[in-house]
């Protein structure tokens, strides 16, 4: 019965936590990153160079996922490949079935969960933090990040490799769902201060009669023009499907004109 | 203000830990050192100004608060945005002779970022193609079962592809940019339209990096309201960013409860109709 060292595991983790992506192409985005977290793994399983060689051959199919997550998937894999070598009745085109299956969905979740709510929510206090040129709130998403992900990646890790198949259930199960749902609602929030916070639309028009327009929507809501731009650039994107960078641009000829007919000034001189 | 070639040489170091595909690793160099915010922090203490670097890094921040590159697409690179962006504002910032905690020598900032960070993903694509010739010298070393070679093709080979696309674009663009700073102030006048026209982008474009983010969680209109509640409590009651994460957060635990409750009732409601069938 081969059972693979808590060291090995550890090497494997590390390559993958260090290396999932920094040899990326178009063509083979995280896969040699995977098999350099797989490469500790098969060395010790296998005796011959030639099952090393077939061992191996399995992680060559191409592999993307969000990587933070996705060592869950390293750590399935790992689990699966003892397994494997221990003659139960699993070859590497099910092992390969099984990454495939996971990359996409893992993908969703992670882009959404972490890139799209975590970093928002963490890069939102440590703005918060940096009031005046403070580096309180660069040092705050330095240590905390990072101390959320080592922990965090080595947690799926090896919960990977404890439940093999199973552990997908973690993360998709019910309650996993309502957790996810609540999380995103506490990034919308803060999203929503940082919006009010940091979007500084002003407008310099004086109404016939003397009245200052922006003294008028003040009145209304403040920064109403910056929460309406928001949601007008919201618009563009998800119901016209413009890309950011058109939308970027598109405010670029906004701003031109809006300058011209006087409606934006910044009024500065050198 | 100018910047020597030490650090310059610095700057191209970091680009080349915080990019995308980066040598820092996912999580500490494209998700740490790459956020314009901490970039803020760095650049600061390489250009002897922590403040300024770190208020011109946190006003680029925003408009990349949410930056998903789903699938390897990248609409802006972050090492450009980071270690070449934020030195050139800094730059034409103290060379206008503005002071960096204004409005709007953020949204100077911020226009500078973004047309950096926008060109800047030609060195994203120019990275990742020069790393398929060292992929190709994996997949000869998979079939030849030299395995120890893995690691030199993941990790050490892509140096050279950052050496080219990340180090040397870094270190020229900044330790020439200072001199651009003159030419502008020679050429554009503030009261003119390029000008007012640079500073108005560089305020609205805060506004589509809150949006991408919106994207991801606001499907439909009624979705707005959630993010409107945000808004409401740092426009209109001042609060700050960690007291809306606190208030925000009480109302991810009733909702949590919430969302059990209806899930435990869905059951027992199953539950009663199958009762139902039997009889």
């Amino acid at each position: 019965m081969k059972k693979l060292s808590e060291k090995t595991l550890n090497k494997s983790f590390l390559s993958w936590f260090y290396g999932n992506l920094t040899c990326f192409s178009q063509e083979h985005m995280q896969t040699f990153g995977y098999l350099c977290a797989m490469l500790p793994i098969v060395e010790e399983l296998y005796e011959t160079k030639e099952q090393k060689k077939e061992a191996m051959q399995t992680y060559t199919a191409f592999f993307n996922t969000e990587p933070q997550i996705g060592a869950l998937v390293v750590g399935m894999t790992a689990g699966l490949e003892e397994a494997k070598a221990n003659g139960q009745p699993i070859d590497g085109e099910a092992i390969n079935g099984i990454r495939a299956g996971l990359m996409g969905p893992l993908a969703g979740i992670g882009d959404s969960m972490i890139v799209g709510t975590l970093i928002p929510i963490l890069l939102g206090i440590g703005l918060g933090l940096s009031g005046g040129g403070s580096p309180l709130g660069a040092i705050f998403y330095i240590i905390v990040w990072n101390l959320l992900m080592w922990f965090g990646m080595r947690f799926v890790y090896f919960k990977g490799y404890d439940l093999g198949g199973k552990a997908v259930e973690v993360l998709v199960g019910e309650q996993a769902q309502a957790i996810r749902d609540s999380i995103i609602m506490i990034g919308t929030i803060v999203i929503g201060a940082v919006a009010a916070s940091w979007i500084n639309i002003n407008t310099s028009l004086v109404l016939p009669g003397g009245a200052e327009l922006q003294k008028t929507l003040n009145g209304i809501y403040p920064k109403m023009l910056s929460a309406l731009t928001v949601m007008f650039c919201w618009w563009l994107m998800t119901k016209k499907n413009i890309s950011p960078t058109m939308v970027m641009l598109l405010l670029v000829v906004i701003a031109f004109v809006g300058v011209l007919i006087g409606f934006f000034n910044p009024g500065l001189t050198y | 203000m100018e910047i020597n070639a030490l650090q310059a040489a610095l700057l191209g170091l970091f680009a080349c830990l915080s990019s995308m595909p980066g040598l820092g690793g996912t999580t500490f160099g494209n998700y740490t050192l790459g956020r314009p915010l901490v970039a803020g922090l760095v650049v600061g203490l390489i250009l002897g100004d922590v403040q300024s670097g770190i208020i011109i890094g946190a006003a680029i921040q925003v408009i990349y608060i949410a930056l998903v590159t789903p699938g390897g697409t990248v609409s802006a690179d972050v090492r450009a945005v980071s270690y070449i962006g934020i030195p050139l504002a800094i730059c034409a910032v103290k060379g206008i002779g503005l002071d960096p905690a204004t409005t709007q020598a953020q949204a100077m900032a911020a226009a500078l970022g973004a047309a950096v960070g926008t060109l800047g993903t030609v060195l994203f694509y120019g990275t990742a193609t020069m790393n398929l010739v060292w992929q190709h010298i994996g997949w000869k070393a998979v079939e030849k079962g030299d395995f120890g070679k893995l690691y030199l093709v993941d990790m050490g080979l892509p140096w050279i592809s950052h050496i080219l696309f990340s180090f040397l674009p870094t270190f020229i663009i900044t330790m020439s940019g200072a001199g651009m700073v003159d030419v502008m102030k020679a050429y554009l006048p503030m009261d003119g339209i390029t000008m007012k026209t640079l500073f108005t982008v560089g305020s609205l474009l805060p506004a589509v990096g809150v949006a991408i983010l919106l994207k991801q969680v606001a499907k439909k209109a009624v979705d707005f309201i959630t993010f409107l509640f945000g808004f409401t409590l740092a426009a209109c009651l001042g609060l700050n960013l960690i007291a809306s994460a606190i208030i925000g957060s009480f109302f991810a635990v009733i909702n949590y409860k919430v969302i059990m409750a209806q899930n435990k009732r869905v059951v027992a409601g199953a539950n009663a109709g199958d009762d139902e069938e039997d009889i």
